[in-house]
């Protein structure tokens, strides 16, 4: 009833091939896109700067390695790596003045460089030799961060970036700086979006699926593979520079540990290999939940006067946020996106398909 | 059915939200917000740190509070992530707070240019950047007590005093993780080696330190006189059974200050005699402040949380920390009375002058260059069952420490 089927056909392929080709879909988006627009006259600051806007540059980043591992189906353990290379060149671009903007494109670019080199030499592996490879990568970033001072910035390895600058205006506030990573993770969404219905897409998917299958259909699978890589670094790169940009405000080798790779890889299987929506669902459960459910917990307790230890009370809420990883991939392996499917599925003929029983 | 139980889950969330959201306070007390990681890397110090923090806040309020009004510590967990200390520093700052208190080195370096930008108070005793002492650049930024620079150079200066003042012929060993926390000291240290003419050999140690036995094997070889050590928690433990593997007298061994009793009682407290740490509080339980909170409030069944907790340095490192914060609160009412602001409070811990907490720590006095108090610590040496001071407090080569400072500080915001 819901997402209402009835007159959605289909007489060429133009047509065919539409984004949102059901009209429900389309609307509920443009409601998100309007609300995410107004979030910061609407929201209170708090949730703007610290959870919405880490959570769209981290569904950015996600979106980058979903690309890698949902779509083209190579595991990667080493994402975090790409986003450092991203935020440091970055940095160091904006530090020696180059303009903003293409400092994010030569952190982007840089970060893609690297990214498909070690991409290069793993793809001669596959499955989880390909993974030991990219989680090789994170471990030589690690070194490389912790030992050199002239990239990480000095004994205490800490590199602050200059003000955000784009278009020649200086981004200070809470607002701006929102909106500018609002930008960013739509501009990937659409990417993302279209990247779906693109040949490009498909010899993806064909790659993912069998490679060598793939390849007695005509479809090279090392270049797609390498261009994989490329394409998802590149959109790590600019998000960990963003990320470092917009919201920490100096760089440091723990926002980029293996943890962080880990945590990155989680996102996307949580909320769903190969699906968009399900990369917003995913970081925001891995994200923002630990932190909401420390705050529940924490405002329980008190409402109850339990006189918890400081160590017990914030170990419940890791138990809870395990505990519902493992609920949520008991009753949905595909994870959350697809949950998110089953729910539009049953609504799309809800309720008549009550009338059949 | 399983539309109720899903409406009972949410339902549970929506209410648990509604009852995340603080209700006013009556009296409007001087809170710190208490931002530590309690389940991940720090784990080793912070229970302990934030139980001293919640007794002092109860004495202080049993005492009366601070200009008749209480005072209260907020402590949340942030698992060393960097985005939850944020999360846990815009949350606490928009209710009101403006000192913080993170205990974990990530966690303050992504919030300093955060408190820098928003004038709040940032405390970061013994973690993140070691140049914030440096009050002309990092003007809300109060790292007090010893840098990891300063702490190194006191343990140089209490070598040069076993040496008889003479280190030209001396060896000095130094084993530290190889990542930044372990890192720091060399600068320092090689600038002295320089000025001292001692022998500085380095011996990284991979992290997490599980694995130390080529680099024992190697100061077997080498004979240094003293090992100056910079490692954490079950570190030392291995170090110690590698030592005495490689036959090396434990009295050589002359740690950071993160070296606690549950350490001595890993590696035994009969083996670890003759261990000895830099320190910048007093070890063991025979301090005046220490028993003042046994008396009032364990005695009567009122402690934060288990006893032996208490029986642990790093319960008085957390003491003095909180007896600093809780001093300066006291002097920014004395100098501009009720409410304390940010400003006055600043105001508060500079005019801190030789303050000691009766006995607790290293005498600490702030100014507005040196953010750091001084940076005094002495050495301590295990005997079997309790700690034994071996030196004075010592604040030595300030002039070096300080060259160090500033040319890491003059770098920030550049």
């Amino acid at each position: 009833m819901f997402y209402r089927l009835s007159g959605v056909y289909h007489t060429n392929y133009i047509s065919d091939s539409r984004i949102y080709k059901v009209p429900a879909d389309r609307n509920l988006a443009l409601t998100f896109l309007i609300l995410g627009v107004a979030a910061p006259f609407i929201a209170p600051s708090l949730y703007v700067n610290s959870y919405m806007l880490p959570w769209l540059i981290w569904t950015s980043a996600a979106l980058g390695l979903n690309l890698v591992t949902g779509w083209a189906g190579q595991l990667h353990l080493g994402y975090a790596a790409v986003m450092a290379v991203g935020a440091y060149s970055a940095i160091h671009a904006a530090r020696f003045g180059v303009p903003w903007e293409f400092a994010l494109i030569i952190g982007g670019l840089s970060a893609s460089v690297i990214g498909s080199l070690f991409a290069f030499a793993a793809l001669r592996a596959k499955g989880l030799y390909l993974a030991l490879t990219t989680l090789a990568m994170q471990f030589i970033m690690d070194w490389v961060l912790t030992h050199s001072p002239a990239i990480s910035g000095g004994s205490h390895a800490s590199l602050q970036a200059p003000t955000l600058k784009l278009l020649g205006q200086e981004i200070t506030s809470d607002t701006g700086l929102y909106y500018v990573a609002l930008a960013w993770c739509l501009l990937v969404t659409i990417f993302m979006l279209n990247l779906k219905r693109t040949g490009l897409g498909r010899a993806l998917v064909a790659v993912r699926e069998k490679d060598y299958a793939a390849a007695i259909l005509g479809v090279y699978s090392f270049y797609y593979k390498i261009v994989a890589f490329a394409m998802s670094s590149f959109i790590g790169g600019v998000s960990g520079a963003l990320l470092v940009a917009t919201f920490f405000f100096l760089a440091a080798p723990e926002q980029f540990s293996v943890a962080v790779s880990i945590q990155a890889l989680a996102m996307v299987i949580v909320g769903g290999l190969g699906s968009i929506i399900g990369s917003y669902f995913g970081v925001a459960l891995i994200l923002l939940v630990p932190g909401l459910v420390n705050g529940v917990v924490v405002a329980a307790s008190e409402q109850l006067g339990m006189q918890l230890n400081v160590e017990t009370l914030a170990h419940i809420p890791n138990a809870v946020y395990g505990a519902l990883i493992v609920i949520i991939l008991i009753i949905e392996p595909l994870g959350l996106g697809k949950l998110y499917g089953n729910i539009r599925d049953y609504l799309m003929v809800w309720p008549f398909d009550q009338l059949r029983k | 059915m399983k539309l109720l139980s899903s409406a009972a889950f949410i339902s549970t969330i929506v209410f648990g939200m509604a009852m995340s959201i603080p209700a006013a306070a009556l009296a409007e007390p001087f809170r710190v917000g208490v931002c530590y990681d309690l389940s991940k890397a720090y784990t080793f110090a912070t229970p302990q740190v934030a139980q001293a923090a919640k007794d002092l806040a109860a004495l202080v309020n049993r005492k009366g509070g601070i200009g008749g009004e209480p005072v209260e510590v907020i402590v949340r967990d942030h698992g060393n992530e960097p985005q939850r200390g944020v999360e846990c520093y815009e949350q606490l700052s928009r209710e009101g707070v403006f000192v913080f208190d993170t205990l974990s080195t990530p966690v303050s370096l992504a919030v300093l240019p955060r408190a820098m930008e928003d004038g709040r108070v940032l405390m970061q005793s013994l973690v993140g950047r070691g140049d914030a002492v440096d009050g002309t650049v990092f003007d809300w930024v109060y790292p007090i007590g010893p840098t990891y620079w300063g702490q190194a150079a006191n343990d140089i200066a209490y070598i040069k005093q076993l040496h008889d003042g003479d280190l030209s012929n001396v060896k000095v060993g130094f084993v530290y993780f190889d990542y930044p926390f372990g890192q720091e000291p060399i600068e320092i240290l090689k600038t002295l080696s320089e000025k001292e003419g001692f022998e500085l050999l380095l011996y990284p140690v991979p992290l997490p330190g599980n694995d130390q036995s080529g680099v024992w094997s190697k100061i077997r070889r080498d004979k240094p006189d003293q090992i100056v050590v910079w490692m954490l928690g079950g570190a030392h433990v291995v170090a110690s059974k590698e030592m005495k593997r490689n036959g090396i007298p434990m009295d050589k061994y002359i740690s950071v200050n993160w070296l606690n009793e549950v350490d001595i009682a890993n590696i035994g407290a009969k083996n670890a005699i003759g261990i000895k740490r830099g320190t910048n509080v007093v070890g063991g339980q025979d301090i005046p402040l220490y028993k003042e909170i046994m008396a009032e409030l364990y005695d009567k069944g009122n402690g934060n949380g288990p006893i032996e907790k208490t029986q642990d340095v790093f319960y008085n490192t957390g003491l003095a920390m909180y007896s600093i914060m809780f001093e300066a609160a006291r002097k920014a009412v004395e100098l501009q009375g009720l409410p304390i602001t940010p400003d006055s409070y600043r105001a508060g811990l500079e005019s801190l002058r030789g303050f000691d907490a009766n006995g607790l720590m290293a005498p600490i006095t702030v100014t507005a260059q040196d953010h750091g108090g001084g940076g005094a610590t002495r050495i301590e040496m295990w005997d079997g069952t309790a700690w034994v001071p071996q030196t004075d407090w010592l604040s030595e080569y300030s002039d070096q420490v300080w060259a160090v400072v500033k040319e890491s500080s003059s770098k920030f915001g550049k």
